[in-house]
This record gives structure tokens, sequence and C-alpha cells, in this order.
């Protein structure tokens, strides 16, 4: 009985090592995944950094694109301009000139038409720039150039009238002593112009200049920035997956460790039994009995413990596999029955079973609500204390469109320090450690996923001395499919 | 020796009248599209800084016949004639010059010849060429029909009358053309 006893409890403190362990891994899990969060967030905030000087960049490059065409649309159209300008006034003086080298009166004429067409372009080139001019020198410069335009072309005037009336000699002296001074005066103003734009263009060139080369620099800058930061950001990455990596596989180690602990305890007790009885130290069938009661009772336990095990690690699986079909709740209640009869026989418990005819089918997979059901029946066995009463029962929500399967027993209760944590993997309360109720504190655990994973629900109400009611939610086949599609598709579809 | 050197200036003064004769054979005849409807009235023009406005009939043919020089403002008189062959010319030439073609010709080489007449008449191609002429030579004279004027020039009154008026004596004769 001894041994019994020390064998359970072995049992519950290895539980305990694996929630431990358990817990230690999901610990290391969230680190993990925090730390990669935490530099992925740096690794964007560098981003954005890096965006935010492109911005800079982007708004440098349009500034010396804006300055680049005011530059050409100022100053070097401005020279264009000006060098068509000075054409037109030598075009003014050339076809003067050419028609004191004829004496036909038409083709003098021409010519004298020719120089007329060309100082209007340039007496309308001159109030242009006058109309355009931005500073005051460019206002002076102009007035004089239209100045001496004007002054020439009195002069021109006067050539061209004498030239037209016969008198080539007089035509020839006006233009060598007033022509030819009123000329180089205008030629002259215009090339301080053209100077003017020129220097215009120099003060705009080293402002495109001065803008590129801080454009450079950010650029230049931003990529450094980004370089340094993206490594750093890269090798912290690298560094916590690989920390985690370690950490993890340690908690797996220490996993496998506790659990190899908890199977050691019932595999050395049924050595030492099977020793004794081999070495012929029991003697006698009552000792005999017993060994054999600690064999065959410690070889449940570990088959109880392998089962449960197993059974959290497939539920604990991101898509478990369900068998998913259309199920009558007086089938799923009678499969978990048959599979629990021997247990309520050996614990002499009773049980009542109460199920409201017409239900609709539900849509499930048969051995996991039986296995779920079973763990309620077990459960409410273990815990019903002296009343060895099961009672079950299944009914129509139809407000909330479900069927519910009630597990009910007359036990104990559970505190409400516990009601927290009932479902929580590997929990055990301290009332049922103390009164040495076997157990794995997984049974809830398996049942509340296994349900959930259903689309259905598990709930508890309970009062101490009274009894517990464990139900079960689960929809209609219709609503069942349903939301099981719309939480669960994959698996649906991989159904047959 | 005189009378060789004046023989010889005689010759090239011939020659060159040939020769702006021929040059103004060549140019082109004036477009249908130069002249607007004809008038019958003949313009006599001036450049718009002349301030000359009325003429009589008779200093008029002094001017045309070379016989004066200089206009009140010391500007030389520059006499503008259409080509050979226009109305406007043998309107002119019957009416002012009271002279057909050829004794237009021939006293014209005789005034340059014997020195009378200091420049010849500017032959000019068209209307629009003459316009031209007279706006861009402030001592220019010449003649365009009514219809052909513009603000380009200036429009005097002969025996204080213009173009418009139903007394105004110079007329073209189309037929004198044909």
């Amino acid at each position: 009985m001894e041994l019994r006893n020390g064998m359970a409890k072995a049992t519950d403190l290895g539980a305990r090592q694996i929630v431990s362990a358990y817990v230690q891994t999901s610990k290391a899990l969230l680190a993990r995944k925090l730390s990669r969060h935490i530099w992925t967030i740096l690794l964007l905030l560098v981003l954005g950094g890096e965006a935010g000087v492109g911005l800079f960049v982007i708004r440098d490059l349009a500034r010396s694109y804006t300055t680049v065409e005011k530059m050409y649309n100022g100053s070097v159209q401005g020279l264009l301009r000006f060098g068509d300008l000075e054409f037109e006034a030598q075009e003014t003086r050339r076809s003067t000139l050419y028609a004191l080298t004829t004496n036909d009166g038409n083709l003098q004429v021409d010519y004298a038409d020719q120089s007329r067409k060309a100082d209007r372009g340039v007496t309308q080139g001159i109030i242009q720039y006058l109309a355009q001019a931005h500073s005051r020198r460019e206002s002076e410069l102009g007035q004089r150039l239209q100045s001496d335009w004007g002054a020439y072309l009195k002069v021109r005037d006067d050539v061209l009238g004498l030239i037209l009336e016969g008198s080539p000699k007089e035509a020839v002296h006006l233009d060598l002593s007033v022509g030819v001074p009123a000329f180089d005066r205008v030629r002259q103003d215009l090339e301080e112009i053209k100077e003017t734009y020129s220097e215009q263009a120099s003060q705009q060139l080293a402002a495109v200049a001065e803008f590129s080369r801080r454009s450079m620099t950010r650029l230049t800058a931003s990529l450094l920035f980004g370089l340094l930061f993206g490594s750093v950001a890269i090798w912290a990455i690298q560094k916590s997956r690989m920390r985690s990596a370690v950490q993890l596989a340690n908690l797996q180690m220490d996993f496998v460790a506790s659990v190899s602990h908890e199977l050691r305890t019932p595999i050395t007790a049924i050595l030492t039994a099977g020793e004794n009885i081999r070495d012929g130290l029991v003697l006698g069938s009552e000792s005999l009995f017993e060994h054999g009661s600690v064999i065959t009772d410690q070889a449940g336990r570990l088959s109880e413990l392998v089962d449960q095990v197993l059974l959290f690690a497939a539920t604990s699986t991101a898509r478990p596999s369900h068998l998913l079909r259309e199920l009558r709740v007086d089938e799923v209640v009678a499969d978990a029955i048959r599979s629990t009869k021997g247990l309520l026989e050996k614990a002499g418990a009773t049980m009542d079973v109460k199920i409201e005819p017409g239900l609709p089918p539900i849509v499930g997979d048969l051995s996991v609500l039986s296995q779920c059901l079973e763990n309620l029946i077990a459960n409410a066995v273990k815990y019903s204390a002296g009343n060895r009463w099961v009672g079950i029962a299944a009914r129509l929500n139809q407000a909330a469109q479900e069927i519910e399967i009630s597990v009910q027993d007359r036990g104990i209760g559970i505190p409400a320090s516990d009601l927290a944590h009932i479902f929580e993997p590997f929990y055990r309360s301290p009332q049922a450690v103390a009164a040495h109720i076997p157990g794995t504190g997984l049974g809830l655990s398996i049942a509340k996923r296994s349900v959930e994973a259903l689309g259905g629900g598990l709930s508890v109400s309970t009062q101490i001395g009274v009894g517990s009611v464990f139900t079960v939610r689960l929809p209609f086949a219709n609503e069942a499919s349903q939301g099981i599609r719309r939480r669960r598709v994959p698996e649906l579809e991989r159904q047959p | 020796m005189r009378a060789k050197a004046r023989i010889l200036n005689f010759v090239a003064v011939a020659m060159m009248l040939g020769l702006m004769q021929n040059q103004t054979a060549q140019a082109a005849p004036p477009s249908s599209q130069t002249r607007s409807k004809p008038s019958q009235s003949l313009a006599i023009v001036v450049n718009r800084s002349n301030p000359i406005d009325n003429l009589s009939y008779r200093e008029l043919r002094k001017i045309f016949l070379g016989e004066r020089n200089h206009w009140p403002n010391g500007h030389r008189i520059a006499v503008a004639m259409l080509d050979y062959g226009q109305p406007e010319r043998e309107t002119v030439l019957r009416l002012i010059y009271r002279l057909d073609e050829s004794g237009y010709q021939d006293r014209l080489l005789r005034g340059m010849f014997l020195g009378d007449v200091f420049v010849a008449p500017k032959t000019l191609a068209s209307p629009l060429i003459l316009r031209k002429f007279v706006f861009n030579a402030p001592g220019a004279i010449g003649y365009l029909r009514a219809s052909d004027v513009d603000d380009s020039v200036k429009v005097i009154r002969i025996d204080g009358m213009l173009p418009d008026n139903k007394d105004y004596r110079l007329q073209i004769d189309e037929r004198s053309a044909e």
C-alpha cells in the first residue's frame, strides 16, 4: 500500500516538473518572438529614417532641377535671345550698308525694308528685356540700350534717306561720322547685358553645384547609415535567433528529462516488484497479490501518462487533424459510456443518462468527442467522493442554436481559486493532490481544446460539497459545419 | 577737248539709263494682288516728314522736270517713277511732263548731259515699292493710284485739291496704257 502511495506521489512530482518545463518553453518562445519583433521594428525604423533622408535628397534634387530650369529660362534663354538680338541689330546695319552698294532703286527699297524689319525685332526685344528686368542694373542697362538703339535708328533713317535720294557720298559720310559710333554704343550695351546674363548663369550654376554636393553628401550619409544599422539589426536578429534556438534546445532537453524521470518512476516500481517475485522474496499469496497489483497499477499509470502526453501533444499542434462527419448525439454519448464502463464498474458508480429526443445531428470527430466525454466522466468518478453517481444529459439550446451535453457529479466541488486554472495543462488542484486523487492535470485541458477545435466550447458550474457540472456546447450540423469551415477550412477540405 | 568730254559724258549717261531700263524691265510686273481696285485719280505722295501739304500744278511740273532740286526743309528732292508701260506713268508723262515716253527719255538724257538734272528719277517696279521708297526717303515724291495710298505716305494737294475732288486734274486714262 505504501509502495502504491509512493508511486502516486512520484507521479505527481513528475507532472509538476513537466508543467515547469512547459512554462519555461512557452516563455522562451515568447521571448524569442518578442526579440525578433523588436529588431524587426528597429530595422523598419532604420528604413523609415532612410526614406526620410531620401525625401530630403529628392527635395534637393527637385530644387536643383527648378534652379536649373530657372537658370535656363532666365540666363541661357536670355543669352540666346540676346544672341538673336545682336544678329538682328547687325542685320539692320548690314541691310543699310547693302543699300549703298547698288543704284537700283528697287533693291535699295528692298534693303531698306529688310533693315526696318530687323530693327523692329531689336526694338521688341529691348522692350521685352525691360519688362522682365528684375534688378536696377538690368533696368539701367535696358534703358541705355533703348536710348542708344533709338539714336542709331535715327541715323540709320537719315542714311537710308540719303541713299534713296541719290546722295551716297553724304550717306557714307553720315554713317561713318555718326552711324558707326552710335552702333558701337549699341553693341557695347548688348555685350554688357550678355555679361550680366553670364554672371547670373555662373551664380546659379554655383548654387546648383552646391545643391548637388549637399544632395550627394546626404545620400552618402544615408546609405552609410542604412548599411551600418542594417548590419547591426541583422546581426542582432541572427544572434537572438541563435540564443533562442539554444535556449529552446536546452528546455526541450529538460522537458525530455522530466518526462523520462516521470516514466522511470513507475518503471522502477514495476522492476522492483518483478525482481522481488523472481528472487523468491515474495512469499504467500497475499504478498504476491500486492506485488502483482503494484505492477498492474504502475503499468496502468504509465500507460495513462503516455496516452495523456501524446494526446496533449496532438491537441497542441496548430492543425490537429480530425475526421469530421455528422454525428448523432446519442451515438457520441453511448461511445463514451462504453469506453468508461470498466471504470464505472470498478469504482462502483451509477450513471443516469437523459437525452432529449429528436436532437439535431452535430458535426465532429467521434473519437475526439468520445475522448472528451470520457475525460469528463473519469473526472466525475474521481472527484465524486463517497457519492458515486454520474449524470449525463443532452439537450437543445434553441436560443444559442447549440447542443449541450453535460456531465454532472455530486462530489467535492471545485474551489473558486481553482476555477481559473482547471483548464490549464498539467494543473492539479492542491486539494486533489492532498487527497491523493490520481491524475496528470491534462484531461480538462485536452477536453477543452478538442471541443474548441470543433467549433464548440466547454464550461463548468460548481458548488463546494454539492458537485460540478461540465457542459460541452456544440453547434448544430449546419451551424457546426459553417463554423468549422470559418475556423478550420483546411481540415475540412482535407477530408475525403 | 571740252566737246569730246561732253560727248563721252552723254554716252555714259545713255549707257546708265539703258542699264536702268534693262533692270526695271527684268523686274516682275506688278501683280494683281498688290493692286487694289483701280481708281481714276492719281495721288501725288511725299514722305510723311515733308512739311509740304500743297503744291501748285506748276510747281509740281518743275519738280518732276528737275527744275527744282530741294524742298524747303533742305532735303534733296528724289522723284520716283513707276516702270515703263504702267498707266500711272503714262498719265504722269502725259499730264505733268506733257511728253511721250521717247520724249521723256530724250529730255532726261539731255538734262543730265547738260548738267541741268543732278539726279535722274528713280524707276521702280511697282506701286508697292514706290510707296516704300517714299516712306524711306524724306525727300521723295512720287505718284500712286488713290486706292494704293496708305498711311505710310502723305498725299499732297495739287492746286488745293485732293484726288477725291471732282475737279482734280490728275486722272488716269486707262486706254493710254493699253
